[in-house]
């Protein structure tokens, strides 16, 4: 028992729950299926970068370059799409872009892994130099005319409801690209031995590479898998807000990781949990659609979610100082 | 002189003709208008009035501006005009207290300066705005208010609680309403959008769930208007709601077609041009500023001088109807 409430799982869900009965007292209609539908499309992109961050900070790395290749791999993706004509459909779209999204992944691994250079140092550096080359080679403009494909994808549909004065709420069918993203890393961290090799690799890189574990090899793999899925999440967020905007995304990169360490990945790295992680996004999400409804001014917005950042990381980790000197 | 001014009077009645006869043969001019960043849509466009500008009045204008946005790039080119003996400079500038030293040195050497877009410019003869920050909030409170029937809840965007312009659009129109429009009550604070589509969207959900008799919304930031078109567009709401506020048609084009965005505002860059360009011929000429002064494009007529800044009405209302006519 005391162990459950030691754990970030907890306090995150005990923050989010005491915000939603807040903020359902103000506003009783807030409790409600369009209320949860509109929560789970505005976070899902959040959620699918948050899925790539969290693989990065279990192998002991950290990744500030996600949004700069998500831009870069949208931006191009629909650009090469509208310029030739393709109208194509979605599946095309995503593959490009997280083929492109793979790519540039690459490049963070082979600084990574082959060069061995600090992770932190590496994608500041390349989430300049890939916005640089976004803006300066593929393009400034912003397209508003996406491919038709995209714009379906946006437009299909998982549910649909009517409220009682007649309008629509709906869910949008790309949430099961998150849900893909969140099954198949599972799957990798849990049931296969790559997945081990990265919680290793976070909890002690040396002792890592001591046990055999091909740590380059491991390193190239994180790298282009959270290259992948975010070029994926940039074009589904395209698709979503139909408008390639090369100027979007990038500037998130904060709030994902702030996300992710609240659901109690560590920084140092070999800790985190999927469950934790969504439940970080869904805090940040609910906090960020429900200050209207509280009341809350826009210049205290920020206040109040950089209160909460310091309350979910501070007070997990102030407890476990707490309870290593006691042991 | 006489001679030159019915000319100009004459072609700017007949503006759109292509009218030689302002092309006087004695002195042609030479005057760059160096703009923020060149290739993107607004400064193409601005380009074409420039172009026309120099047609019709054959002299030598037109229009440089730097490959990226930058302060100091945009420097260095007022720096190669002077350089170049041009008689006068009109500018856009990117960062107004970046040029102030360059423009003092132009205007040192006897070259007319005229700005637009840069309202608190020290170094210049003359800045010219396409509209005052608070007549163009009103148009837009009139418009809105209008379309719901002078009555209902309203919700207001901005880029953000600094950007100036914004909240000057907004606090004008809101204390229109005040006056105005009785029935009509703003929901909420100013919603701040950080120039992103996607927390338009979001503030818009969420503004419908916290307020669901909200009806009217006003944006500022260019993309605040396709957000809300969005999150309108989604919920099937389009007949039930106004939406107006400040955008481009090349971004809320696919909103004002469904009619999810109901009519979007901004000025036109061809026209501020071709006004900077004639204003700056026409004190090279020795004519004097004056308050209620008229240039030739629409909506330049009847400027008002307040210190050394002439404001238009060039505000452009478009919405379903003419928006083809606004490629940008």
């Amino acid at each position: 028992m005391a162990r459950l409430f030691a754990r970030n799982e907890t306090l995150v869900a005990t923050i989010l729950l005491l915000f939603i009965i807040v903020t359902s007292i103000v506003d009783p209609s807030f409790l409600s299926v369009p209320t949860l539908f509109d929560l789970l499309r505005n976070g899902l992109i959040m959620a699918i970068f948050a899925i790539g961050v969290l693989l990065v900070l279990i192998s002991g790395g950290i990744d500030v370059s996600f949004t700069a290749l998500a831009a870069f791999a949208m931006y191009a993706t629909t650009k090469t799409l509208v310029e030739t004509g393709v109208e194509g459909s979605m599946a095309l779209a995503l593959a490009m872009s997280g083929g492109i999204g793979l790519c540039l992944g690459l490049v963070n691994g082979f600084f990574v892994g082959t060069m061995r250079l600090p992770t932190l140092i590496v994608t500041l550096g390349t989430l300049s130099a890939f916005r640089g080359a976004l803006l300066t080679f593929v393009g400034s403009q912003l397209i508003s005319n996406v491919p038709d494909g995209m714009r379906d994808f946006s437009r299909t549909m998982l549910l649909r409801g009517t409220n009682a004065d007649g309008y629509f709420y709906s869910l949008p069918a790309a949430v099961l690209v998150l849900l893909l993203v969140v099954v198949l890393t599972w799957f990798i961290l849990y049931r296969t031995m790559l997945g081990r090799n990265i919680f290793a690799i976070g909890g002690s890189l040396d002792s890592a590479r001591r046990i055999g574990i091909p740590v380059t090899k491991v390193q190239y793999f994180i790298y282009a898998y959270v290259g992948t899925i975010s070029g994926i999440a940039g074009i589904v967020h395209a698709s979503l807000a139909r408008v390639a905007n090369p100027f979007d995304i990038v500037g998130l990169e904060l709030s994902v990781i702030a996300a992710v360490v609240l659901g109690g990945a560590r920084l140092q790295g070999g800790t985190g949990t999927i469950t934790g992680t969504l439940l970080g996004v869904a805090l940040i999400v609910v906090i960020n659609n429900s200050l209207i409804t509280l009341g809350i001014p826009s210049t205290w917005q920020n206040i109040v979610i950089g209160l909460l950042i310091l309350l979910g990381t501070g007070v997990p980790a102030w407890q476990a100082r707490r309870s290593g000197r006691t042991e | 002189m006489m001679k030159r001014m019915i000319a100009l009077a004459l072609g700017s009645a007949a503006m759109l003709l292509p009218a030689t006869m302002g092309a006087a043969q004695d002195a042609s001019y030479k005057i760059p208008t160096v703009v923020k960043i060149s290739g993107i849509q607004w400064f193409n466009r601005m380009q074409e009035g420039v172009d026309r500008f120099a047609e019709e009045t054959g002299n030598d204008a037109y229009q440089v501006g730097p490959p990226q946005a930058d302060a100091q790039l945009q420097v260095q080119l007022i720096e190669d005009m002077i350089a170049q003996d041009a008689d006068a400079i009109t500018v856009v500038p990117f960062a107004p207290e970046a040029v102030e030293p360059v423009l003092q040195r132009a205007r040192d050497q006897g070259i007319v300066v005229i700005t637009h877009e840069a309202a608190d410019i020290e170094n210049a003869d003359y800045d010219i705005e396409a509209f005052s920050n608070a007549a163009y909030g009103e148009q837009i409170m009139k418009n809105l208010a209008e379309c719901m029937g002078e009555s209902g809840e309203y919700a207001v965007f901005v880029g953000s609680l600094t950007s100036k312009s914004h909240n000057e659009w907004v606090d004008a129109a809101v204390a229109y309403q005040e006056e105005n429009f009785p029935d009509m009550t703003m929901v909420g604070d100013k919603n701040e959008t950080f120039d992103d589509q996607q927390q338009a969207y979001q503030k818009t959900q969420e503004l419908l769930r916290a307020y669901p008799d909200v009806a009217g919304f006003q944006g500022s930031a260019s993309t605040d208007v396709a957000g809300v078109g969005l999150a309108v567009e989604e919920r099937g709401m389009e007949d039930d709601t106004c939406v107006m506020g400040t955008s481009l048609p090349s971004i809320s084009e696919q909103y004002l077609e469904t009619g999810a965005v109901d009519r979007i505002f901004f000025w036109d860059p061809a026209l501020a041009g071709y006004a900077m360009n004639e204003l700056a011929v026409h004190m090279l000429d020795g004519g004097e500023v004056t308050d209620g002064m008229d240039l030739s494009p629409e909506g330049y007529q009847d400027l008002s001088l307040q210190g050394k800044v002439l404001y238009g009405q060039a505000w452009v209302e478009v919405d379903q109807s003419n928006m083809a006519d606004y490629p940008f």
